[in-house]
């Protein structure tokens, strides 16, 4: 999977299951201040990421640490490179 | 300690019929039946009914995303109706103190889609990871009244009453208890439930569904009637907004009936079957309290929902209370047996019927039956000039309840 295929698929969870308008996808749009999601959302959006990228992410330390759509980009990256996420 | 008088300032309803009271009203008026037949649910296995009376959510997306995350059908049917409500009251809650505004509603069991949804997930495999964050607040019991709370802003008395088809009436009825004590000054009450094969198929396991009439489902169910033969799953919402009259008359409210007498009792005896006496009890209990005789009711709108049994015992209990002149009639023909949405659904085509003093028959009422006669059964709709009516719920688990309302 190419890195622009992860950030499009990233960005489809945001823009179909929480209904961000595509105008507001940005690298550096923070998740919670910038997009609006909150804490609940986040479990919500473990569930869509491992069902979009067919990963295993619930239990990894680094989805706490979270903020950014980018920090999301090189999760997913280093997950599917094997680097973390069963 | 002073007790209030209560009184109802606005209703909506989400029905089979469509949303709004006037769309409800409209379909009785002209005698239609909501019942189809449900082909769908041919998927599960050991399903004998065929039939039910599905209503429609519609468009949702002007509720904001986080507030409607939370909600399935029931909890969208109770914020419609509490839309619509709110605005016949003329009533803006977030200008009034928000802890003195509460919500109850009721249901049988909280969320049938969100329930099968939640198993279909994590059963076989018993995997919950996939789950989404909100599914289990759609499935709770309290899903309804928690989304209304949330959605409205209100911070007073959040709570539901879970008591099968006597939910939405038990809502009402609470709220009304705990106004006349003046522990809110408004509330929002009423019921919603929603229509699943595995709801029907309960049903159907006790042999208490419509079965017959699968191949013609506008002719069932059939309360009252000779050839009834169990009852047909509706869903919908219903919710009243209730106010002390205080309150109401503080605002110029137009105040559209005051409630003045409910009864709650059990029977203490069986789980499913219906049971005359405490009937007559609670019936009598709702008059007591309201100061009012038998012969000051104008109509009673009837539980019924065309089993065998539970409609013999109604219909004895009435006897015995009212003897055989009292007009009565079920609505549970046009829209099948909603639930823990019926009584609040039919207590307000109830009041609707009392401010227009037109008064509404059962549908497929043809032949009266031999065990359901000696009470007033309409045969057509009828003009009367109506003070007081009488508005009965009976349920699983022996819980029976009554209200009384009149014209202001």
């Amino acid at each position: 999977m190419t890195e622009q295929e992860i950030i499009e698929k990233v960005n489809n969870v945001f823009i179909t299951a929480f209904e961000i308008d595509a105008a507001e996808i940005r690298p550096e749009a923070h998740i919670f201040e910038d997009l609006g999601l909150d804490s609940l959302d986040i479990v919500d959006l473990v569930v869509e990421l491992q069902k979009s990228f067919g990963v295993k992410i619930r239990d990894e330390e680094q989805v706490r640490e979270i903020r950014t759509l980018n920090d999301i980009y090189g999760f997913i990256k280093g997950v599917k490179a094997g680097k973390g996420g069963s | 300690m002073k007790q209030h008088r209560v009184v109802i300032t606005g209703t909506g309803v989400v029905t089979p019929f469509g949303r709004g009271v006037r769309t409800m009203m409209e379909g009785i008026r002209e005698g239609r039946s909501t019942v189809r037949r449900m082909d769908e649910w041919g998927e599960y296995k050991g399903i004998k009914s065929r039939v039910g009376a599905p209503a429609e959510v519609g468009d949702v997306k002007h509720i904001p995303r986080q507030k409607r995350r939370s909600m399935s059908p029931m909890s969208f049917f109770s914020v419609f109706s509490a839309e619509e409500a709110l605005a016949q009251a003329g009533l803006d809650v977030s200008a009034i103190p928000p802890e003195r505004v509460g919500v109850i509603t009721g249901s049988t069991l909280g969320s049938a889609v969100a329930i099968n949804e939640f198993f279909e997930m994590v059963l076989p495999h018993k995997n919950v990871e996939e789950v989404p964050a909100m599914q289990f607040f759609k499935c709770m019991s309290h899903s309804a009244s928690m989304n209304v709370a949330q959605y409205f802003g209100l911070k007073g008395y959040v709570m539901a009453t879970s008591a099968a088809c006597a939910s939405g009436l038990q809502a009402i009825g609470t709220g009304y208890q705990l106004l006349k004590l003046g522990l809110q000054d408004v509330f929002l009450c009423g019921g919603a439930e929603e229509l699943h094969a595995s709801v029907t198929g309960t049903f159907d396991l006790l042999y208490a569904t419509s079965t017959k009439y699968n191949d013609a489902p506008q002719l069932t169910p059939r309360p009252f009637d000779r050839d009834r033969d169990g009852l047909v799953c509706g869903e919908g919402g219903g919710l009243v907004v209730m106010e002390t009259l205080e309150h109401a008359e503080k605002r110029g409210a137009e105040i559209l009936a005051e409630i003045t007498g409910y009864e709650t009792a059990g029977s203490g005896e069986h789980v499913s079957q219906s049971d005359t006496e405490s009937m007559v009890r609670c019936m009598k209990g709702a008059l007591r309290e309201s100061g009012l005789s038998p012969s000051d009711i104008g109509y009673i709108n009837a539980h019924a929902t065309a089993t065998i049994q539970g409609d013999k015992a109604e219909a004895d209990a009435i006897k015995e209370v009212f003897g055989g002149v009292t007009p009565v009639s079920s609505l549970k023909g046009y829209m099948g047996h909603t639930l823990g949405a019926s009584g609040a659904i039919e207590l307000i085509a109830t009041i609707e019927m009392m401010r227009s003093d037109i008064i509404y028959p059962g549908l497929n009422l043809q032949n009266v039956a031999p065990d359901c006669q000696g009470i007033g059964h309409l045969s057509g709709p009828q003009e009367a000039k109506l003070k007081a009516v009488l508005k009965n719920c009976f349920a699983f688990g022996g819980v029976n309840t009554a209200m009384v309302c009149v014209k202001p």
